[in-house]
């Protein structure tokens, strides 16, 4: 997934339940979802991404 | 037949040459060559072409000796930001000069850089008009810098101190943002930058894919030497790359070309990577929102629930006690009701019998006898019609107080 996908999802998802679009029954696993969303891309942000590192040393 | 030596002739034309154009002149020229010379003179080849750039109209070697060049060289580029070079259309003051060895030559006293800075701005302006004809002047300002740009191609020479800085700038962010940045080698100065950028371009368009963006730096100077900045094939190169091209080639004067044409122009190496780390910290400040954005909206969906839950609880002992009056009228109504039902049915049953107890007593045959009327009877059973009766049968007629035998004729 791409750091840009993440954001949208996350943005959509918190908007949903702001919006009280969502039901009760479906908050806990928008929570999770959220979560994990977050977790990418705050570790995109902050830790080093050793497949990008490599194919970027290599030469073309 | 006069003979004289070849000095004497040279000596002839220099004293004519010194004698007819004794003053200053100011030439414009373009320079085909230029060498300093060890003394610290500058030597120049100065010619002036054809309105097509291809056939020389004239040519002159001119010579800048030390003590003029160590004043207008410093002046020139302080001026222009560029140094004499090749190509570059320059007003000159010079004294016109005839040596018996050395032969014709212009003795530089002055330079007059406004008329480069002219030149080099009309030169911008036609290649900025090029551009805007072919319709690419704004193909690269139109792509979107990524939200979080990460992986940067770096176009500059690796001994360049601005890429040095660039780096550093990057890995110690304050945030502790992480960058990967992948260097392609250019020629920052002189003439092979234009072909040297377009090829490292070439280089990253190839992968575009592993990449965000691209950077052009170079570190500052005090000559910063722009003017190979100002090229069309470059210019079209960046305004059409796939990525985003920001530049940061170190100056603060009128933008070059290339910079016109980048998404983003900074104005040096440390910029261009306070640039990226500032969109990376838009990115997270916007996760961050929208991380409490998210809590917020749980926590306040739970309580919404949760006031709307005791809400209802609370209404339910109202409602109940609301219920109950009214099913407690419904029943009282109800009593009330069934009361007045059996009452009026007793007392209409009451006048019923009060009627069958009158009729009753009418009938009784005692009183009907009281009242004077007879009960007659012949053998035993009760004469009811005239036609019933014979001569010579015998009755008997019942009276209130007794009866009566009698025979009939």
């Amino acid at each position: 997934m791409k750091y840009e996908e993440a954001m949208k999802r996350l943005e959509e998802i918190v908007s949903e339940i702001e919006d009280g679009k969502l039901d009760m029954d479906r908050i806990g696993d928008s929570l999770k979802e959220a979560r994990e969303l977050i977790k990418f891309c705050k570790d995109k942000l902050f830790k080093t991404d050793e497949e990008i590192k490599k194919i970027l040393e290599a030469d073309e | 037949m006069e003979t004289i030596t070849l000095q004497e002739l040279n000596g002839r034309v220099k004293s004519t040459l010194q004698f007819e154009m004794p003053d200053a002149y100011w030439v414009q020229a373009e320079i085909s060559g230029i060498s300093p010379s060890n003394q610290g003179h500058c030597y120049l080849e100065l010619v002036e072409k054809d309105s097509s750039g291809k056939t020389f109209l004239a040519k002159a070697k001119a010579n800048i000796w030390r003590n003029v060049w160590l004043k207008i060289k410093p002046y020139f580029e302080a001026e222009t930001g560029e140094s004499l070079k090749i190509g570059m259309k320059v007003l000159l003051q010079v004294t016109v000069n005839f040596h018996e060895v050395y032969g014709y030559s212009l003795w530089v006293q002055d330079i007059d850089p406004t008329y480069t800075m002219g030149d080099m701005a009309r030169r911008r302006k036609e290649i900025l008009d090029q551009l805007a004809r072919d319709g690419v002047i704004g193909l690269n300002r139109e792509l979107e810098i990524p939200l979080l740009p990460q992986r940067i191609a770096v176009i500059s020479s690796a001994t360049a101190a601005g890429w040095g800085d660039f780096r550093n700038q990057l890995a110690n962010n304050v945030y502790g943002f992480r960058f990967y940045v992948k260097l392609f080698q250019a020629a920052m100065q002189g003439d092979d930058v234009e072909r040297s950028v377009i090829a490292a371009l070439d280089s990253v368009a190839a992968r575009r894919d592993d990449f965000d963006l691209v950077v052009i730096i170079r570190g500052g100077g005090a000559v910063s030497e722009l003017s190979c900045f100002d090229s069309y094939d470059l210019a079209y190169n960046i305004a059409n790359f796939p990525l985003p091209v920001i530049t940061g080639i170190g100056h603060e004067r009128d933008d070059t070309v290339a910079d016109v044409v980048a998404h983003t122009k900074v104005k040096t190496p440390t910029a261009a990577a306070e640039f990226i780390i500032n969109r990376a910290f838009e990115t997270a400040s916007e996760l961050e929102t929208l991380a409490r954005r998210m809590g917020d909206a749980v926590i306040g969906r739970m309580n919404a629930e949760n006031v709307r839950l005791e809400r209802l609880a609370q209404k339910l002992p109202s409602l109940f006690a609301v219920l109950r009056v009214r099913q407690e009228q419904l029943l009282e109504n109800m009593w009330n009701r069934s009361l007045t039902g059996i009452r009026n049915l007793l007392t209409a049953r009451g006048h019923r019998l009060e009627i069958i107890e009158k009729s009753i007593s009418a009938a009784d045959p005692a009183l009907i006898l009281k009242r004077g009327y007879s009960l007659t009877r012949c053998n035993g059973r009760v004469v009811k019609s005239a036609s019933d009766l014979k001569s010579g049968d015998r009755l008997t007629t019942v009276l209130s107080d007794g009866s009566v035998e009698s025979q009939i004729i």
